[in-house]
C-alpha cells in the first residue's frame, strides 16, 4: 500500500479561500489526524482526498501514480461519514457489501466477505437487521465495515466520533485505533476533539483557517507547540502578553526567565504560553521565575485539582492531578507561584490574534 | 471568527456546479410540457380573439368583440347589458364566501388534527383525502338527495314537524323572504345556501390538506411557552397560534378560491337561474346550447385571468411566510 | 371540558363529511329507478346491474380504468426527469420547468379542459381515448412533481458521496440509492394521479367529445334527467377505491411527510 502525498493543494469556493496551499505527506499504514475547530477546512481537505471535491490548484499522489484528475468512484477510497450514511433501504449485510455488488463480484465471495466484515466489526448476527434497528454504535460498526469491504488504499474518516455519545466515543477511538493498527492501512481522520486526535494518531495535522498550524506527533504537539494557535487549541494553556529581552520576558515590571525567549530580537512583542500542569506552587525543582500569588478559586473534578491565582501578571491556573499532592488550598491563601523557564512557550505575538 | 463554516463551504460548492450543455432528453421534455401544459391556454387565449360564422363555426381573428361582449354587451354602446359581469360577479361571490367558510371551519379541526398521535393523523388524512378526491358529481348527488325537496331534509323538517313549528313562531316566513322556503315547507333548491354549503363542502377537505404543513410545523414549545407564562387555550390560540398562521390562512383562502372558481356542477344544480357563474357560461358557449367557441374561450379567459391574479398573490404570501 | 368541545366538534367534522357520502351509498340499495334515502325496499339488484348487467356502465367503467391507469403511468413518466432536473440542478430553467407543468393542475380545469377540446381538434384527435389519457397525465402531471420531489429531497446528499466513495458511478448510484429511495414517493404521485384521474370529468368532457364516456362522465352527462340508484353504486366503487389506495400510501409511505409534517423521528 503506497503512501498518500497532498502536492500544493488548495480550494477555493468563489472567492473564499476553504484550503491554502497544502504540502502533506501520508505515510503507508499510518493513522493521520486532521484536526481543528470548525470552518478550518479540514472536511473540504478530507473531501478532495476521497475525489468528491476537485481541488483549485494542486496534485494528489497515491505513491507515484498523480490521481488528482481521478474522480471518487474510481479512486474507491473507503470513507465512514458524519452521520454515517448508511442506507436505510438496505439491510447491514447488503449495505457492508454494497462496493462489491456494483462492482459485479460473484454473490457467494460477496456474501463471504461480508460475513468476515461483520465479524472483525464485532457484529456477527446482524447480517438482516435493519439500519433503523441499530444503535449509534453499531451504525458506525457497520458504516466502518462497509467502508473496509472494498479493501481501499486509503480509509478516510470524516468526524466519526460526532454521532456517538460521550462515553462510547472513548472506547470507539481505542478500538478503531486497535483495528486500524492491525489492518495497517493508511488512515486519514478529520476531528475538532484533540482528545480523540491524540488518542488514535500517529500524527497529528493541526489546521485553522485553511491552513495547516502544525505537523507532528501528538506528543510534539502538545509539548513542543510551534505558534500560538496551536498552544492555545490544543490542551489549556496559561497566555501572556510581553516584550522580548535579552535576558527573558518581560511583562510589566516582571521579568520572567524563559528558555524559548532566546530566540527572539529584544523588544519584540511576544505572547508566552504555560500549560497549568507546568506551572508550580510547592516542592518545585525546576528553576523559573517565582510569583507572589492569591488564591481566588479552587475546582476539585475528582482527578485533578485547578487552582485559580491572581497574580501581578495576570490570571494563571495551576492544575494538580490527584495523588500529586495532598496540600489544601483555600481561596484567599497567600503563596508563590513558581513559572519553569523550560516550560514557558514564546511565539510573536500577532497570531495569537488569528485564533 | 469571521469564518465560514463547513457545511456552509459545502453548499457553496454544490451551487457552483460546472454548468452542463443542454442534452436532446432536455429540449424533448420541454416541447412535451410546452405542449401540453401551455399550448391549451395558449390557443384558449388566441381564439378569444377569433369570431363566430355560421352555425357553429368560427374562424381566426382579431378582435375585442367578445371581450365587448363579456363586460358591455353585444350591443354596446347602444345598450349597455351587465348579465355577463354579472356572471363573474356571482363566480367571485360564491367562491369567496365558500372559501372563507370552509378555512374557519377546517383550521380549528386541522389544528385539532395535528395534536393527535401520528398513526391516528394518518388515519384522518386516509378518510380526507378519500373525500378530496371524490368526484364532485358524486358529492354534488349526495347533497342533491340530502337537500331536495321530495326526499331530503325538507321532507324531514316536515314529518317532524318542525315546519309547522316553524310557521307557528313566524320565523318560516323570515325563511321565505330568504328564499329558502315555499309557501308549503323550507326549500333549499334552487339557493344561494345549497350552492355555498356544497361548494364549502367540496374545498373543505382541500382546506384541511393545505392548513395541515403550516399547523404540523407549528412549534408546541411556542404553545407551551405561552402556556408557562399563563396562557389560557384560548389566549394562545389568539395570541400564538393565529398570529403565526396568519399568512397560510390568507394564503389557503386565495387557493380555495382559485379552485372555486372553475366548480361547475354544484352551480348548476343548487344555484337559481339567475345567478349561475362564469364557469356555466363557458360551458354553455363552448358545448352547450350558444356554441359560441370564441365567446367561450374569452370567458374562460376572464376566469384564467381572475384565477392568475389570485395565484400569484398566494404564491407571493407563500414566499414571505417562508422568508 | 375543553377535551369535550374538541372532541365533539371533530366528530361533528367527521359526521358532516361522511354525511351525503353516506346517502350516495345508502341509496344505492334502492329498488325503484329513483333515489330515496333511506333506501326502499333494499336491494343489491343495482350492484348486479351495475358491474354485470348494464353494458352502458361496464364500457365506461372499463375507460375510466384505462384513462386512470395509463394516464397515471404517464404522468409519473413525464415528472421523473422534472423532478430530478429541479432536485439536481435546481436553476431557473428547471423550476420553471416545473412550475409549466404544475399549472394545468393550479388553473381551473373547465379553462384547461376547453384548450385541450381545441388542443385536439386541430391535431385530429379529439375523441380518442388516447387523447384522454395524455390529456389527464398532463392536468395531473403536478401530482407526481411533487411527490417525487419530496423524495428526493429527502435523499441524504452524503449517501451519494458515500456510494461514489464505493466505486458508484452517478448511474450506478441513481439505480442503487436514489431510485430506491424515492420508489414509495414515486408510487405515492401515481396513486395520487390515479385516483383524480378517475374522479374526473370536466376535462375529460371536453376531450372526449361524447364518442366515449367514462364513469364520472357518464353521471356529469345525465345531470338533467337525474340520478339513479345505479350511479350511487358507481359512487360507492369510487369512494372505496379512494380509501384502499390512501390505505396503501398510509400503510407502506410517510402519509403525514407526503402532505407536509415535519419528517417523523427516529
Amino acid at each position: 500500500m503506497p503512501g498518500l502525498r497532498l502536492a500544493g493543494i488548495a480550494k477555493s469556493f468563489g472567492s473564499v479561500h476553504a484550503v491554502e496551499a497544502t504540502n502533506l505527506d501520508f505515510a503507508e499504514g499510518e493513522l493521520t489526524a486532521l484536526l481543528g475547530p470548525s470552518g478550518c477546512g479540514k472536511t473540504t481537505l478530507l473531501r478532495m482526498i476521497a475525489g468528491l471535491e476537485a481541488p483549485t490548484r494542486g496534485a494528489i499522489l497515491l505513491g507515484e501514480a498523480d490521481i488528482t484528475a481521478q474522480p471518487a468512484h474510481e479512486r474507491k477510497f473507503g470513507m465512514v461519514f458524519q452521520n454515517f450514511a448508511l442506507f436505510p433501504h438496505l439491510s447491514v449485510r447488503e449495505n457492508v457489501v454494497y462496493s462489491l455488488m456494483i462492482s459485479g463480484i460473484a454473490k457467494s465471495d460477496a456474501m463471504a466477505t461480508g460475513a468476515r466484515l461483520l465479524d472483525l466489526v464485532q457484529l456477527k448476527g446482524f447480517d438482516d437487521r435493519r439500519i433503523g434497528e441499530l444503535s449509534g454504535g453499531q451504525r458506525q460498526r457497520v458504516a466502518i465495515a462497509r467502508a473496509l469491504a472494498q479493501e481501499p488504499e486509503v480509509f478516510l474518516l470524516d468526524e466519526p466520533m460526532s454521532a456517538l455519545d460521550a462515553k462510547l466515543r472513548e472506547d470507539m477511538q481505542v478500538e478503531l485505533r486497535m483495528l486500524q493498527q492491525r489492518l495497517g492501512i493508511t488512515t486519514v481522520v478529520v476531528t475538532h476533539d484533540q482528545r480523540e486526535a491524540m488518542t488514535m494518531a500517529d500524527r497529528i495535522v493541526v489546521m485553522s483557517q485553511g491552513k495547516v498550524e502544525q505537523v507532528g506527533s501528538p506528543q510534539q504537539i502538545y509539548h513542543q507547540p510551534e505558534n500560538a494557535f496551536v498552544a492555545d487549541f490544543i490542551g489549556r494553556a496559561n497566555f501572556f502578553d510581553g516584550v522580548a529581552e535579552a535576558a527573558g520576558v518581560r511583562i510589566g515590571s516582571v521579568l520572567l526567565d524563559a528558555a524559548a525567549g532566546a530566540g527572539f530580537r529584544p523588544g519584540t512583542p511576544v505572547s508566552l504560553a504555560c500549560r497549568p500542569e507546568v506551572a508550580c506552587l510547592i516542592d518545585c525543582t525546576s528553576p523559573g521565575t517565582s510569583l507572589p500569588a492569591k488564591v481566588t478559586f479552587v475546582r476539585d473534578v475528582g482527578p485533578a485539582r485547578d487552582i485559580h491565582l491572581e497574580t501581578e501578571i495576570g490570571r494563571i491556573i495551576v492544575e494538580y492531578a490527584r495523588g500529586e499532592t495532598d496540600q489544601p488550598f483555600a481561596v484567599g491563601q497567600e503563596t508563590t507561584v513558581t513559572l519553569p523557564a523550560s516550560g514557558l512557550h514564546v511565539f510573536p505575538r500577532a497570531e495569537r490574534a488569528a485564533a | 471568527m469571521s469564518l465560514v463554516s463547513d457545511t456552509e463551504v459545502l453548499e457553496d460548492a454544490s451551487a457552483s456546479a460546472p454548468p452542463r450543455q443542454i442534452s436532446v432528453a432536455q429540449l424533448v421534455w420541454w416541447a412535451l410540457i410546452l405542449f401540453l401544459c401551455l399550448t391549451p391556454f395558449v390557443l384558449v387565449i388566441a381564439i378569444s380573439f377569433g369570431q363566430k360564422i355560421e352555425g357553429a363555426a368560427w374562424e381566426w381573428a382579431f378582435t375585442f368583440a367578445n371581450y365587448e361582449r363579456v363586460f358591455v354587451g353585444a350591443n354596446w354602446p347602444e345598450q349597455f347589458t351587465v348579465l355577463y359581469l354579472q356572471r363573474l360577479y356571482y363566480s367571485l361571490f360564491y367562491a369567496v364566501i365558500a372559501a372563507v367558510l370552509a378555512i374557519l371551519t377546517a383550521f380549528p379541526f386541522t389544528y385539532l388534527m395535528t395534536r393527535l398521535s401520528r398513526r391516528a393523523q394518518s388515519i384522518w388524512l386516509v378518510f380526507i383525502l378519500s373525500s378530496l378526491s371524490l368526484s364532485e358529481v358524486f358529492i354534488v348527488m349526495g347533497w342533491d338527495v340530502l337537500l331536495s325537496n321530495r326526499s331530503g331534509l325538507p321532507m324531514v323538517l316536515k314529518e317532524t314537524g318542525v315546519t309547522d313549528w316553524l310557521k307557528a313562531v313566524g320565523w318560516f316566513d323570515t325563511l321565505r323572504e330568504w328564499g329558502l322556503a315555499n309557501p308549503r315547507n323550507v326549500k333549499f333548491k334552487t339557493s344561494v345556501f345549497a350552492t355555498v354549503l356544497t361548494m364549502a363542502y367540496l374545498v373543505w377537505p382541500y382546506a384541511v390538506i393545505l392548513l395541515y404543513p403550516p399547523l404540523s410545523r407549528l412549534d408546541r414549545s411556542m404553545v407551551e411557552a405561552a402556556q408557562t407564562m399563563g396562557a389560557g387555550p384560548w389566549t394562545v390560540m389568539r395570541t400564538v397560534v393565529l398570529p403565526t398562521m396568519r399568512l397560510p390562512l390568507l394564503g389557503a383562502t386565495l387557493l380555495l378560491f382559485v379552485f372555486l372558481l372553475g366548480v361547475y356542477v354544484a352551480v348548476t344544480v343548487f344555484a337559481e337561474p339567475a345567478k349561475q357563474t362564469m364557469a356555466v357560461s363557458v360551458y354553455e358557449a363552448i358545448r352547450g346550447n350558444t356554441l359560441n367557441a370564441p365567446f367561450g374561450a374569452a370567458q374562460a379567459v376572464v376566469l384564467l385571468i381572475t384565477a392568475s391574479i389570485f395565484l400569484a398573490m398566494g404564491q407571493w404570501l407563500s414566499k414571505r411566510t417562508a422568508a | 371540558m375543553l377535551r369535550v368541545i374538541s372532541q365533539g366538534f371533530m366528530a361533528l367534522s367527521a359526521v358532516l363529511l361522511a354525511l351525503p357520502i353516506v346517502v350516495v351509498c345508502g341509496a344505492a340499495l334502492n329498488a325503484g329507478r329513483t333515489m330515496f334515502f333511506p333506501p326502499k325496499e333494499p336491494t343489491f339488484a343495482r350492484f348486479y346491474e351495475f358491474f354485470v348487467a348494464d353494458t352502458v356502465w361496464i364500457t365506461a367503467l372499463s375507460h375510466s380504468v384505462l384513462i386512470a391507469f395509463a394516464s397515471a403511468v404517464l404522468a409519473v413518466l413525464i415528472a421523473w426527469p422534472v423532478a430530478y432536473g429541479l432536485w439536481a440542478r435546481g436553476d431557473a430553467g428547471s423550476k420553471l420547468l416545473a412550475g409549466l407543468g404544475s399549472m394545468p393542475f393550479a388553473l381551473p380545469p373547465i379553462v384547461f379542459g376547453v384548450g385541450l377540446g381545441f388542443l385536439w381538434s386541430f391535431s385530429g384527435a379529439l375523441g380518442s381515448i388516447w387523447a384522454g389519457v395524455v390529456s389527464h397525465a398532463a392536468l395531473f402531471v403536478a401530482l407526481p412533481i411533487v411527490t417525487i420531489s419530496i423524495g428526493l429531497q429527502s435523499i441524504d446528499r452524503a449517501h451519494l458521496d458515500a456510494a461514489a466513495t464505493m466505486g458508484a458511478t452517478r448511474a450506478v448510484a441513481f439505480r442503487t440509492v436514489i431510485l430506491p429511495q424515492t420508489l414509495p414517493y414515486t408510487v405515492s404521485g401515481f396513486f395520487f394521479a390515479l385516483v383524480l384521474s378517475f374522479n374526473e370529468f370536466i376535462v375529460m368532457f371536453f376531450v372526449s367529445a361524447s364518442s366515449y364516456s367514462t364513469v364520472t362522465l357518464q353521471i356529469f352527462n345525465s345531470l338533467r334527467n337525474g340520478y339513479t340508484p345505479t350511479m350511487a353504486v358507481a359512487a360507492i366503487l369510487f369512494i372505496s377505491v379512494s380509501v384502499v389506495v390512501f390505505s396503501a400510501i398510509a400503510r407502506w409511505g410517510d402519509l403525514p411527510r407526503l402532505m407536509g409534517a415535519e419528517p417523523a423521528k427516529t
